[in-house]
């Protein structure tokens, strides 16, 4: 092959056509650094990892408990202009599942059954809802679970936020006064 | 992300991949002139939410104002005096509260 | 690469079309191979696992309602919660049920739609899944909104298309190579260039459908991920507190079964074919059931009240805005699961045809430019390191 050739004027575009295609080993890297995590996650999602992180246990409302435990432990997620949000999951005990119509978490004491904050969603075994963080929460807020029976009942529970999710009350901390 | 596995034909459940903050409920609101308040509802995914119940509700749990959003997802009420919150209401479990000292002073 | 100062159109063309993959080809050759694979994955586990067929008992055997089969799955499991039943597009698959255990795991249960029989459970590696995420957002995670390798992957679309382009500019009158043999006997760099010019206009189609639609996800992403949505669906997330109904000895509230739930929707949506039911994920929630309609690549969908038996929303193929239409046209014209095993298979070979493309387009690169550019490298490693502003031209012999 004949070809005219002008070498590379400068050392970054020497740099640049010796190693751009080790680009490709690195675009190659990813998913095969990620797969833990993908194998992790999906097991999570399945629920063979447990209810979640940090759980707290029995914890009594009224004549019900159920167990408590934040999806991950880390920091609110975003949610564009609807605020932070904290994933949770929970569990019924057995024998409440018929009785018990929902559940609520809210942080802070609910002024009403209205006003008892996010619902729970999915089967009594494990149900998920997504907790509003306000930016502006205390570190030594109270997380308050609201149960509503079919007869109309309601019965509340409260436990620290900095025991259901540490991760978020370091944020929390981290924030300061920010609004 | 409780989403998306669409591959088993189910167009409106979320991937456990995708994501997964898509349908939280929201409200703000402000204060605008002539001593009222405008609040605005909607979905974090961008849909408005016509039609939905908003209350300015007192400390002692008064209603002071029960309204439904408009067409353009808003509401404009005079600001009642003394504390109140503003509850976006679309069910159990979809509310999101708005107390009074959010919502800044002209 | 060789670059004299002038270059006339057509080189140029042919330039960026060579270059448009390359830096990253290996990258663009494991996304079409995945995304190959994707398209026919159901099919591919339901060859390597009996548990995922819908084996008839009998050639008379009817299939059962979506409630005939709950009850067969609460009587065999009663303390299994049911969330949800679909069928896949296919009446060879068996249902998929989601459920949830009593130990609180969820797996995904394949259930024979003829005597509502369990017949295995989704293994820990869902094959579909991992080739989904490996194609569609490279197992990159999900954190804030969209992952950045989907953002990496979607982006992929716009060099695809200018690809198609620049490829139909340089290749003079192409439409006569719909028929052109390929060479044999000339040498590899002319059999893979023939092959890769045969093979790209028989794929015209096919490679534009994949790339607009893969730049679809990267804008669908943005707009996800600025909260902007075009949706014209109805948001009604949950039924009002009044309408639930209180109990006195504090059981549940009864509500229609899906067979009623399904009634009342075709009797509300007339034609609309259910193949999926979502059951109320609280007691506050609707039975969500759908199904395609005329327009295959696209779900209808109603959710029954089932304390008031009323449809409290629905979305039909009528309730869509015109850019709904396409916009939501274009996920199922990507993946190619809107007409059953024919057009998955046409979509798969179609991929192994681009998958080759993207393979042939190397080898050619390679044996064309590669080795004079190593062996510029070369000279320019053993030469004393130039200034920023000497340029020295060689010329090779």
């Amino acid at each position: 092959m004949s070809q005219a050739r002008a070498l590379p004027a400068t050392p970054l575009k020497q740099f640049w056509l010796k190693w751009r295609f080790h680009l490709n080993i690195l675009l190659i890297l990813i998913p095969l650094g990620f797969m833990p995590k993908y194998f992790a996650d999906a097991r999570m999602f399945r629920g063979d990892a447990g209810l979640g992180v940090n759980q707290i246990s029995d914890i009594q409302v009224g004549p019900y408990s159920l167990d408590l435990a934040e999806l991950r432990d880390e920091a609110p997620r975003a949610d564009g202009p609807a605020g932070h949000f904290k994933a949770f999951n929970a569990a019924l005990c057995k024998a409440c599942t018929n009785e018990v119509k929902a559940v609520y978490l809210r942080i802070g004491k609910p002024r009403s059954l209205r006003a008892a904050g996010t619902i729970f969603f999915g089967a009594p075994y494990r149900m998920g809802t997504n907790l509003p963080v306000p930016p502006r929460t205390r570190p030594d807020a109270q997380v308050w679970v609201t149960i509503e029976g079919w007869d109309g009942s309601m019965h509340q529970a409260s436990v620290p936020l900095a025991k259901a999710s540490p991760a978020t009350v370091a944020w929390l901390e981290k924030q300061g006064g920010k609004p | 992300m409780k989403h998306l596995i669409r591959r088993l034909a189910l167009p409106l459940l979320v991937l456990a991949a995708g994501p997964a903050l898509a349908h939280n409920p929201m409200c703000e609101c402000e204060a605008v002139d002539a001593g009222q308040v405008k609040c605005t509802g909607g979905f974090s995914d961008g849909s408005g939410a016509p039609g939905v119940t908003l209350d300015v509700i007192g400390y002692d749990e008064q209603v002071l104002v029960g309204g439904k959003l408009g067409e353009d997802s808003t509401l404009t009420f005079k600001r009642p005096d003394g504390e109140f919150y503003v509850l976006f209401d679309a069910g159990p479990g979809h509310v999101v509260e708005v107390d009074y000292a959010d919502i800044a002073q002209p | 690469m060789a670059k004299s100062p002038k270059k006339s159109k057509s080189k140029l063309w042919f330039l960026v079309h060579s270059w448009l993959a390359l830096p990253i080809w290996f990258f663009v050759l494991i996304v079409c191979f995945t995304g190959m694979l994707a398209v026919v994955s159901q099919e591919i586990v339901w060859l390597a696992n009996p548990d995922v067929r819908a084996s008839k008992p009998a050639d008379s055997a009817e299939r059962l309602s979506f409630q005939q089969v709950l009850d067969a799955l609460n009587k065999a499991e009663p303390d299994m919660s049911v969330r949800s039943l679909s069928q896949p597009d296919g009446a060879h698959f068996a249902l998929n049920a989601r459920v949830t255990l009593a130990d609180g795991t969820t797996p995904t249960l394949y259930v024979n739609p003829y005597t509502g029989a369990i017949q295995g459970k989704m293994p820990d590696f869902n094959f579909e899944a991992f080739t989904r995420a490996l194609h569609g957002w490279w197992l990159v995670p999900f954190t804030n909104g969209y992952s950045w390798g989907w953002y990496l992957v979607s982006l992929l679309g716009l060099p695809m298309l200018a690809s198609l382009v620049t490829g139909l500019v340089v290749y003079k009158k192409f439409w006569k190579g719909f028929f052109k043999p390929v060479r044999t006997g000339h040498g590899s760099r002319i059999f893979w260039g023939d092959l890769h010019r045969l093979a790209g206009v028989w794929s015209i189609w096919f490679i534009a459908v994949i790339s607009i639609t893969g730049i679809w996800f990267l804008i669908q992403a943005i707009l996800g991920d600025n909260h902007i949505t075009i949706s014209s669906e109805p948001v009604v997330p949950v039924i009002a507190r009044e309408q639930v109904p209180q109990t006195n000895d504090g059981s549940p509230a009864p509500r229609i079964d899906l067979d009623e739930a399904a009634r009342i929707a075709g009797l509300a949506i007339p034609g609309l074919d259910i193949s999926f039911v979502s059951l109320p994920a609280t007691a506050y929630s609707h039975i969500d059931l759908g199904g395609r309609g005329w327009y295959p690549l696209m779900f209808q969908s109603a959710a029954v009240n089932p304390y008031t038996r009323v449809v409290d929303s629905q979305f039909l193929l009528g309730d869509r805005s015109a850019l709904e239409f396409v916009t939501e046209s274009m996920r199922p014209l990507h993946t190619g699961d809107f007409g059953g095993l024919a057009i998955k298979l046409v979509w798969f070979f179609f991929g192994l045809v681009l998958t080759l493309m993207v393979l042939s387009g190397l080898l050619i690169w390679t044996k064309r430019t590669a080795q004079a550019t190593a062996a510029a490298l070369k000279r320019s490693e053993r030469a004393p390191r130039a200034r920023a502003s000497d340029i020295t031209a060689e010329i090779q012999p």
